[in-house]
């Protein structure tokens, strides 16, 4: 299983999306959504961390006894998560007082256990982090999505700045969680519809270009 | 694949285990133990800042901030929760901290006032863990700057539900009146009982009570 990195990249952000197909990481999807500036800090906070613990348990996949595997995992992303709390905490106060325990959450997301268990334990460490990376950019991707559509609904604003003209009525639904889980329902169909479209052409046209001699020989007997 | 050690040998899988964790404690005290003064200041100041703000003590950086705070602010020993009192040109000045329930969690506030207690200096938000958007509102500075100078009726100072005009609050400082924050009723009738606990506390404390 050597695959390319962009290859990689290109199934963690469309075909194998880990919000989107593999459905994980919904909680914080829900939770964190509703701005886009918190969105932003968390994303990257779980795309590094998903990196550098996919890098570092590739590192270490020869020593660990498959017994304990799944502990030294957690313990690998706990480390990384504790220290992104602690860097914000002594350089972006601000920021750690807004996000609150969403940071500590981290460690909870699936998608980091979900790369190391199923990527870095079988790959070399540096394309481990660049598939830890892809996978959070992937998340990232969708949630910004997301948050975009619930800033400008429910508070009129992107990114803190108004847009919306005076007059506008916020959508007060968009800023809470059930907002979220429709969002994301819609998310998810127009992806899958649109890869199951494109999988139906690619499949047709493999099949237009197979059929011609069994279609077009047995047909006119059957005529 | 025969490897040249059994890594599913008991003994192998203790010290492993032991091992990586002492190396990744090891490693996040270091982190920990490197910016514990930052931390430390950062909440410092957060703090001090809090308080300056309820008094209404205008300062522009961090630096300014301690000065002030060291100049003006003395902590009265042994209060709890935590008060403070301040010498302004215009007679003593208190400030108290108060915790109380919000919707999802608790709210610590500062509220400040003169000494005769008849209005407010000011408020400031300490820590609230209020819907985002809706209750965590309360955080905004239209909804704080409401308080200050706000007149003091009846031991309170009543926050209207459902009456914010447009997120720029109420004007008059005299009718001891303040607009909540729309669409989050349970927080605004949180932050009035709140409010009313920290004067009650503002009066004892400023009549030489801890």
């Amino acid at each position: 299983m050597s695959a390319k990195p962009g290859k990689i990249f290109i199934d963690n952000l469309w075909f194998n999306n880990p919000v989107l197909i593999q459905v994980l990481g919904i909680c914080s999807t829900l939770a964190v959504t509703n701005n886009v500036r918190n969105t932003l800090v968390m994303t990257v906070g779980v795309s590094l961390a998903t990196a550098f613990s996919s890098w570092t348990l590739s590192l270490m996949k020869d020593l660990i006894p498959r017994k304990v595997r799944m502990i030294v995992q957690v313990l690998v992303i706990s480390f990384y998560v504790i220290l992104i709390d602690i860097l914000l905490r002594a350089y972006l106060p601000d920021a750690s007082r807004q996000l609150g325990p969403y940071v500590g959450l981290i460690i909870t997301n699936c998608i980091i256990m979900g790369r190391a268990e199923a990527f870095a334990a079988a790959n070399k460490p540096l394309i481990s982090f660049w598939d830890g990376l892809t996978s959070g950019i992937g998340y990232m991707a969708v949630l910004v999505a997301i948050a975009l559509v619930r800033e400008l609904l429910g508070f009129g604003s992107v990114l803190g700045f108004r847009v919306m003209p005076e007059g506008f009525v916020p959508w007060t639904i968009m800023i809470t969680a059930p907002s979220a889980f429709f969002l994301v329902a819609m998310v998810m169909w127009l992806a899958r519809n649109l890869q199951a479209r494109r999988e139906a052409a690619a499949k047709a046209a493999k099949a237009a270009k197979a059929a011609p001699k069994p279609a077009a020989g047995p047909s006119p007997a059957k005529a | 694949m025969k490897k040249k050690f059994d890594r599913e040998n008991i003994a192998y899988v203790v010290v492993f285990s032991f091992v990586v964790c002492a190396v990744f404690v090891a490693g996040l005290a270091a982190a920990n133990e490197a910016t514990a003064d930052r931390v430390r200041a950062n909440r410092e100041f957060a703090s001090q800042a809090a308080v300056l703000d309820a008094l209404g003590i205008a300062y522009a950086d961090p630096a300014e901030a301690a000065g002030l705070y060291a100049n003006a602010v003395r902590p009265i020993e042994g209060a709890v929760p935590r008060a403070y009192v301040a010498e302004r040109p215009d007679g003593l000045h208190y400030a108290v901290e108060m915790t109380g329930a919000g919707l999802w969690g608790a709210i610590t506030i500062v509220a400040a006032a003169g000494e005769s207690l008849e209005r407010l200096d000011g408020i400031q938000i300490i820590a609230q863990n209020e819907t985002p958007g809706l209750g965590g509102r309360i955080d905004e500075p239209w909804f704080k700057e409401q308080f200050r100078g706000e007149r003091i009726a009846g031991g309170r100072v009543r926050i209207s539900a459902g009456a914010e005009a447009g997120g720029s609050g109420a004007k008059n400082p005299d009718d001891g009146l303040v607009d909540g924050v729309s669409g989050a009723t349970r927080t605004s009738q949180a932050m009035e009982l709140i409010l009313a606990k920290a004067i009650a506390r503002l009066a004892e404390v400023a009549g030489g009570g801890k």
